[in-house]
């Protein structure tokens, strides 16, 4: 974004013809998908693929993104941008997923400790943030947007400085960015999950070797196309809130039912096609 | 309905940047095709070059789109490049040397189907959204097979996921296939993903502002995109025999020195002032 850039101006208004048209696409993606493979593993794989970019996206709504504003003591939030909090997270929760996914085979467990290690990241993430900004910086935290905390109650006009849109992190924003954290470590780890077990069972044929031997290339193939889809849905999100946003107070927050079709269609055309490497 | 911050007053238009950019990179990715007439693996590192050219034309991408004001910073701009170019390259390489046509042609699908959606479904309301995503992608999948023909010293007729996957080992003088000494096995695609994406995002981000130029910013972009490429040459030193890593780390130097020499002259004709100091001072009397 430009130094001297205005606010982006893209509206709360939902465009229903461009959301009905993305339903339709999701849908023929996934028909397809069931009339040229049937009820088959990457059937599976595919719905699994929807259903954690659909947590990513609605994840990243709950994280309080401040941006470079924040880093001035301007607006409440982590001071950066929603790609590098959501890759955080996202990566937190990917390599708790993919710890487990080696113990185990019970799908709860592996996207749970996914969940676990992205919402333990944003919680540490959140926890030096304030200390930073209270101790470091010296400002009081304070929302903008809402006159009392909606989980604590506590006032927040008082604390506000004049000229700015508040500053630091209040609570519902600590909770909202572990909430998000939760969502985002899970839906990451959910593709890679989904992906991973395709490639462990479809790989050894496709390149007439043991199961042993291609585990690392089924492993990191996964890992690739789990972070691609991830930073696709973290971004198409990021888009939605137009760049930041307090957490779940902020009324950009009622916007995410553009950003879970548009993660579900996205993570469609994306997962067909690294489904298509090993299926077709 | 967007105000647009900053305007491309004179320099060259982004239509030429775009076709020369992509017909630079495709050239470059077949030209490693010298590498099966004359039987060497020596010619890896046009791989390395037409990773630079798709970086210049990306960055120049990324400022047509970023002076929208997307709000969401531009780093975010590099990553869903590379997000969406890494899934339409894999795929790719499922043709063998048609490769980077199909990475070209998937990539502006995803681009396309991901422009869509950012602009109409998510109401971004950019007039070069659509077009801005396309090229991205296009320039992700580029990149991202520059660096495996570069790392793995392919060639135009085996870009196939078999060849990504397979690597040797040499134990005791026999040579053995590993799977885990290759560029997707070795997950070396991980670091060629944040090699591109940084030196996609970074030259804009550096310049942008109200004396943002255009030679200045392109001179940048290839600064990264040679600098990246000698972490790629030093990166493909397992993967191809010495002499033909040396020659991309050569060839990857001279490009990063010459570049970053102009890019420092470029930053000092465009600077209100500046003052010759040295990072560490020299004392005297020892």
């Amino acid at each position: 974004m430009s130094a001297v850039a205005a606010k982006p101006t893209a509206g709360s208004a939902v465009d229903m013809t461009a959301m009905i048209v993305g339903i339709i696409i999701l849908l023929i993606v996934i028909a397809a998908t069931y009339f040229v493979l049937g009820y088959s593993l990457a059937f599976i794989a595919l719905i699994g693929i929807i259903i954690g970019g659909i947590l990513i996206g609605f994840g990243v709504h709950f994280v309080p993104v401040g941006g470079a504003p924040a880093a001035m003591g301007q607006a409440p939030g982590i001071a950066t941008g929603v790609a590098m909090l959501a890759a955080g997270a996202g990566l937190a929760g990917l390599f708790g997923g993919a710890w487990a996914a080696q113990t185990t085979d019970n799908v709860l467990v592996i996207v749970i400790t996914g969940a676990v290690g992205g919402g333990l990241m944003m919680a540490i993430t959140c926890m030096f943030v304030t200390f930073i900004y209270v101790f470091g910086m010296g400002i009081p935290c304070a929302s903008g947007k809402v006159a009392k905390d909606p989980i604590t109650g506590d006032t927040q006009p008082e604390f506000k400085s004049q000229g700015t849109e508040g500053h630091g992190l209040p609570f519902v924003s600590y909770v909202g960015g572990v909430i998000g954290g939760l969502f985002g470590g899970a839906g990451g780890t959910l593709i890679y999950l989904m992906l991973l077990n395709l490639y462990k069972e479809e790989l050894p044929g496709m390149m007439h070797a043991l199961p042993g031997q291609v585990l690392p290339i089924a492993v990191s193939l996964a890992g690739m196309f789990a972070i691609g889809m991830f930073l696709v849905n973290a971004v198409l999100a990021a888009y939605n809130i137009t760049g930041t946003i307090e957490g779940p107070h902020d009324p950009k927050f009622k916007r995410f039912p553009r950003a879970i079709v548009a993660s579900a269609v996205a993570s469609a055309v994306c997962g067909i096609v690294a489904i298509m490497i090993v299926a077709v | 309905m967007t105000v647009k911050v900053e305007k491309i007053e004179g320099g060259i238009p982004h239509t030429t940047i775009m076709v020369a950019g992509l017909i630079a990179t495709l050239v470059c990715i077949y030209l490693t095709y010298l590498n099966v007439l004359t039987g060497t693996q020596l010619f890896s590192f046009f791989g390395g070059l037409a990773t630079v050219a798709a970086l210049i034309w990306g960055s120049h991408t990324i400022k047509h789109l970023c002076s929208y004001g997307i709000g969401t910073g531009v780093p975010s701009a590099g990553m869903i490049a590379f997000g969406s170019g890494v899934i339409a390259m894999l795929f790719a390489t499922k043709y063998g040397i048609a490769a980077p046509i199909v990475a070209v042609v998937l990539a502006a699908i995803i681009g396309l189907i991901l422009g869509y959606l950012a602009n109409n479904v998510l109401n971004m309301r950019i007039p070069v959204m659509i077009q801005s995503l396309v090229e991205m992608a296009i320039i992700g999948a580029l990149v991202l097979l520059g660096y495996a023909v570069m790392m793995t010293g392919l060639d135009p007729t085996s870009f196939e996921l078999t060849a990504l996957v397979t690597g040797k080992v040499v134990i005791l003088g026999l040579s053995l296939p590993s799977y885990q000494t290759s560029f997707l096995g070795g997950a070396l695609i991980a670091t060629a993903f944040m090699l591109g994406a940084i030196a996609i995002q970074h030259p804009f981000n550096a310049c942008l502002g109200p004396n943002w130029t255009q030679d200045r910013m392109l001179m940048l972009a290839a600064e990264c995109g040679f600098l990246s490429m000698i972490t790629a040459a030093v990166m493909s030193m397992p993967l191809i025999p010495m002499s033909a890593a040396l020659v991309s780390l050569f060839v990857a130097v001279i490009g990063w020195y010459y570049t970053y020499s102009k890019y420092i002259e470029l930053s000092r004709r465009d600077a209100a002032a500046w003052l010759e100091s040295k990072p560490i001072p020299d004392v005297e009397g020892h």
